[in-house]
């Protein structure tokens, strides 16, 4: 048992804390309410205080990452997620592309040197594509680098697949398993409840279809990730609905890995009148999901999302795993920009150094490649 | 602690750990690089490694669990552990014929945690397949359960004989698969283990030897190779915990175990923690921390404690919910420098394509400018320019007063008035009454660096000395001015030296009183000559807390989201900083080194708000204005 110093305790209390911290130290666990509080909860390091020893009762210090590849292999995509600007509606409409298999599973052979443990297969649901250019992509990739681990497909393209191609959601996964899929990737969540759902996502899977997906998915072996699109139009208690959704399910499969928390993005796409959440809201939706999330093993940030100072920082708000592209060696590096486009792997274990961490490379199903 | 003390008369104690371990193929990444200078290893079978730990001949061992749940009070080293989520490939059921025909079983008498996995498994999901039967149980000599296994027997098989068995068993079942599809959850077969008094640098030492070993599964031959990475999972994580939970309560259950508890060794840090609890409730109280004490702080404590510490502090200085900014304008009139100090991006030399001096037309564009978005303070600092004396300055200035009188002249970093000093031949006394007088009105807390001799030598060869530094500002102190007062950091100091950089500021601020506010940021490497070190945001974090809780008489804590970009910013107002420093049309300095965050009045007044907080803006002298810009009573605050 991680013990909280007096003085940090004191600090928690005064931000009204104290019952929530009482449940927490006796393994109680946390409230729809309580969640809310946390979210309203203004003394942010507080709050980060507390995921933070959960976290180290979790992890202690080990900070995870991996090396992956991310392959999107078509940007065309019926849906109009408002939040989105990767997608494009038709294939020939302006930017939008599909890549051959040869150029899809190109990107995995231009990799053949490259130590990677796994390729992430995310895309567009394009309605111009067989059935068999998804198999065959994740036979070509295994061809090509039969070690690898392949996550992909969201819930959302899984359905998408199940309708399209007259399927259940069963026989879509089997047969993905089959070519060679080892688990699903936590995208396409956004916001379950239906009033936030409506707005950003009318035209996809809503939130008991997405989550019905992962339970199939793991009832048949497959572990998954899971996610929130954080700061668009949702409110504080429609977060915590959701926090609170994907613990239920977990309760029932045990399935989920890891929580990921997606900061909403305003550029190219038709929310860009909204304001980006803030750091301060990055940080205390990461706190206040590790608290939450009493039965997921990770909650991960993404560097590219957060800056590398503020995902450096989340490992003090209950996070223990960054991820974000990684490379042995660094081509060049793009003056100007304000996050470097990828990490060597010395530059991301010296930033869980620095952080007073110990840094661990994982593969996709969390066993230790290496101690970094 | 117990090391080991094999006492031979004449010779050293042998005082390393005395490690018993399972000699496996699948023990190697965890055991092969434990350092024999700290490790005296000797490998066995299962049982034997867990008789040691209990007889005390071993102070650690990697275990049999089942041994955990009858020996005795063990502890268990965290993260790590011998054990397989579905198909292990080397413990095995086996037989000639299906399971279906059997009628008794041999047992390696080596492994009691496969002993009793089987059963469990026998008497739960295998029970369909033996119809109700009981198997009659027998054991065997370590390493022969194959030999037994003829005709009607079945026998459990483990290790390595269970990856090179004979033809003819051509029943065989997998027990870590059964055990998966059965529970859902991993399996763990061995753990390290040891009494609850063991030495965190023993543990230490079994991380760094699996640091080292896992990775080299990859270049283990082609068939341990697979086994190693794909069959065997060295985690010990939150799912294997409760494989290995579940594992306990249901031998326990069935009468195996005495008891089924999992202890793990915590964290080393966690009674340090605790020490240090009375500093950091000290510095929370405000009460004065000596350079001792800062020093530990500042080396052991954690961000998450310093923050919350420095945050009870902040609070208590400024209870209220506001959180101020300034609108302000640097003013760099030249960069030209002699100084050339290493960490420097900004300098040129004076015959440089690229040096200039600003003319009173370029100054009186920005400083229009400036009022125009209701600015009240200008920061004029500049490079050590040879060409520029005494009355350049007093020029500049009176010009500027007349120009502008709003604006507050915050002017000339202590390392400037040095120059003017020798480029006029002045005393510093009379310098400052002639700048005083020409209408400076505070000193910008610039140049200060570390205020550390030895450092600033190496970093800054050319600059004024710490002494001379704080002298100024001394000077400055008596005759009225107000100061800030800044460190930067990040380049190679250590933090002892941040710490004595911090008493020297707070000693002068107990003589006069006159530094408004602390600002520190970290070092920004590109387009320098200095290697970073300790430069990230987490230890901005921590440094600026630490400064938080030393500096016991400083009003004001800045955030710097110049270089911090604005998320660490706001999370510092909860660790120490209640200013979020000022809006600046123009800074040439620090983005002259690549950091290259800028905010707008609108930006600042977002961050400060989204944070929890309501922006107000202050003056120069860190009193909080209204909306007409007219300084308001502390009174009228709360």
């Amino acid at each position: 048992m991680i013990e909280l110093g007096s003085t940090t305790r004191r600090a928690i209390d005064a931000a009204g804390l104290g019952p929530i911290r009482e449940k927490l130290e006796a393994g109680v666990r946390l409230s729809v309410e309580d969640g809310v509080q946390l979210f309203n909860t203004p003394e942010v390091a507080a709050v980060g205080a507390l995921a933070n020893r959960v976290r180290e009762q979790r992890w202690g210090d080990l900070t995870y990452f991996n090396r992956n590849l991310h392959v999107n292999a078509t940007n065309v995509c019926e849906a109009s997620c408002i939040f989105c600007s990767f997608a494009r509606l038709k294939t020939g409409d302006p930017e939008s592309y599909t890549m051959s298999l040869d150029q899809a599973v190109g990107r995995v052979r231009a990799l053949r040197e490259e130590f990677i443990t796994e390729v992430h297969i995310v895309n567009g649901l394009n309605p111009d594509l067989p059935w068999e250019y998804y198999t065959d992509l994740l036979r070509g990739i295994k061809a090509e680098r039969p070690d690898i681990h392949i996550k992909g497909f969201t819930a959302v393209e899984i359905h998408y697949f199940a309708e399209k191609y007259g399927k259940s959601y069963e026989q879509v996964l089997t047969e993905l398993v089959e070519a060679g899929l080892g688990s699903l990737p936590g995208g396409g969540a956004e916001i379950f409840h239906p009033r936030a759902r409506k707005k950003l996502c009318h035209d996809k899977v809503d939130g008991d279809g997405w989550l019905e997906v992962h339970r199939v998915a793991h009832r048949l072996g497959l572990r998954s990730n899971c996610t929130m699109l954080f700061g668009s139009i949702e409110t504080i208690e429609e977060r915590v609905d959701h926090l609170v959704r994907l613990r239920a399910l977990q309760d029932e499969t045990g399935g989920f890995q890891t929580f990921i928390p997606l900061r909403f993005h305003n550029e190219n796409n038709r929310l860009r009148r909204l304001p980006e959440p803030t750091g301060y809201d990055s940080l205390r939706t990461m706190a206040v999901s590790r608290l939450m999330l009493d039965n997921i093993d990770h909650i991960k940030a993404y560097w590219i999302m957060l800056g590398i100072k503020l995902a450096q920082v989340s490992l003090a708000f209950g996070v223990d795993d960054l991820d974000g592209t990684v490379r042995e060696e660094r081509i060049y590096h793009m003056a100007g920009a304000k996050t470097p486009q990828e990490l060597t792997r010395t530059e991301l274990v010296q930033l869980i150094r620095d952080a007073g961490r110990v840094p661990v490379e994982r593969d996709t199903l969390y066993r230790i490649v290496a101690e970094a | 602690m117990t090391r080991s003390s094999t006492d031979t008369p004449g010779e050293p104690k042998d005082t390393r750990y005395r490690v018993a371990c399972v000699g496996y193929t699948n023990a190697w990444p965890l055991t092969r690089h434990l350092d024999p200078a700290r490790f005296d290893v000797f490998g066995s079978v299962p049982s034997e490694a867990a008789r040691k730990l209990k007889t005390g001949e071993a102070d650690i061992g990697l275990i049999p669990v089942a041994s955990l749940f009858s020996d005795g009070d063990y502890r268990v080293v965290p993260g790590l552990a011998i054990g397989c989520d579905g198909d292990v490939a080397s413990v095995l059921l086996v037989g000639e014929t299906p399971i279906e025909e059997w009628d008794s079983i041999a047992l390696d008498g080596a492994s009691r945690t496969s002993v009793v996995l089987a059963q469990i498994l026998l008497r739960g999901p295998l029970a369909e397949k033996l119809g109700g039967r009981e198997l009659r149980v027998f054991g065997v000599d370590p390493g022969t359960p194959a030999f037994h296994a003829q005709g009607k027997t079945g026998a459990v098989v483990i290790g390595d004989a269970a990856r090179n068995l004979p033809e003819r068993l051509t029943t065989r079942i997998d027990l870590g698969r059964v055990w998966k599809e059965w529970t859902g959850l991993p399996f763990v077969f061995a753990v390290w283990a040891g009494r609850p008094d063991l030495d965190p640098d023993a543990i230490a030492g079994l991380r760094e030897s699996a640091a080292l070993g896992l990775p080299e599964r990859q270049l283990a031959p082609e068939a341990d190779r697979t086994y190693l990475t794909e069959h065997i999972r060295y985690a010990l994580d939150d799912r294997a915990l409760m494989g290995l939970r579940r594992f306990a309560a249901l031998g326990k259950q069935a009468g195996f175990f005495t008891h089924e508890d999992v202890s793990l060794y915590g964290p080393p840090r966690t009674r340090l923690r605790v020490d240090l609890d009375t500093l950091l409730s000290k510095g929370a109280d405000g009460e004065r921390l000596t350079y001792e004490e800062g020093v530990r702080l500042a080396t052991q404590g954690r961000v998450e404690d310093l923050g919350n510490a420095a945050h009870l502090r902040r609070m208590a200085l400024h209870p209220g919910k506001e959180v101020t900014y300034i609108i302000s304008r640097n003013i760099n009139y030249t960069n030209v420098c002699v100084t050339a100090c290493k960490f420097c991006a900004f300098y040129r030399p004076k015959n440089h394509a690229e040096a200039y001096l600003l003319s009173k037309d370029q100054i009186s564009v920005k400083m229009d400018e400036l009022v125009k978005v209701g600015g009240i303070e200008t920061l004029i600092q500049g490079g050590l320019n040879l060409a520029l004396g005494i009355e350049y300055y007093e020029d500049l200035f009176r010009w500027m007063k007349a120009g502008w009188p709003g604006v507050a002249l915050h002017a000339l970093s202590p390392e400037e008035v040095f120059h003017i000093m020798s480029v006029s031949k002045l005393t510093m006394d009379q310098t400052l009454d002639r700048l005083i007088d020409a209408g400076m009105d505070s000193i910008p807390g610039g140049g200060a660096e570390v205020l550390v001799d030895s450092v600033r030598k190496r970093i800054a060869p050319l600059k004024c000395t710490s002494d001379e530094w704080l002298e100024v500002m001394r000077q400055g102190h008596k005759r009225g001015l107000r100061s800030s007062a800044t460190m930067m950091f990040g380049m190679g100091e250590t933090p002892a030296h941040r710490v004595e950089h911090l008493l020297r500021l707070r000693d002068l601020q107990d003589e006069h009183g006159g530094f408004t506010a602390f600002i520190c940021w970290t070092f920004v490497p590109d387009n320098t000559y200095i290697t970073p070190a300790n430069n990230t945001a987490a230890d901005y974090l921590r440094v600026n807390a630490v400064a938080r809780l030393m500096l016991d008489n400083f009003d004001n804590l800045q955030a710097s989201w110049v270089t911090q970009g604005p998320g660490v910013a706001q999370a510092s107002l909860y660790m120490g900083c209640n200013d979020f420093g000022s809006v600046m049309l123009e800074e040439n300095v620090v983005s002259a080194a690549g950091s290259t965050w800028s905010m707008t009045i609108a930006d600042v007044e977002h961050n400060i708000r989204t944070a929890g907080f309501v922006p107000v803006r202050r003056n120069m002298r860190y009193e909080h204005l209204d909306v007409r810009g007219i300084v308001t009573p502390p009174s009228a605050r709360v």
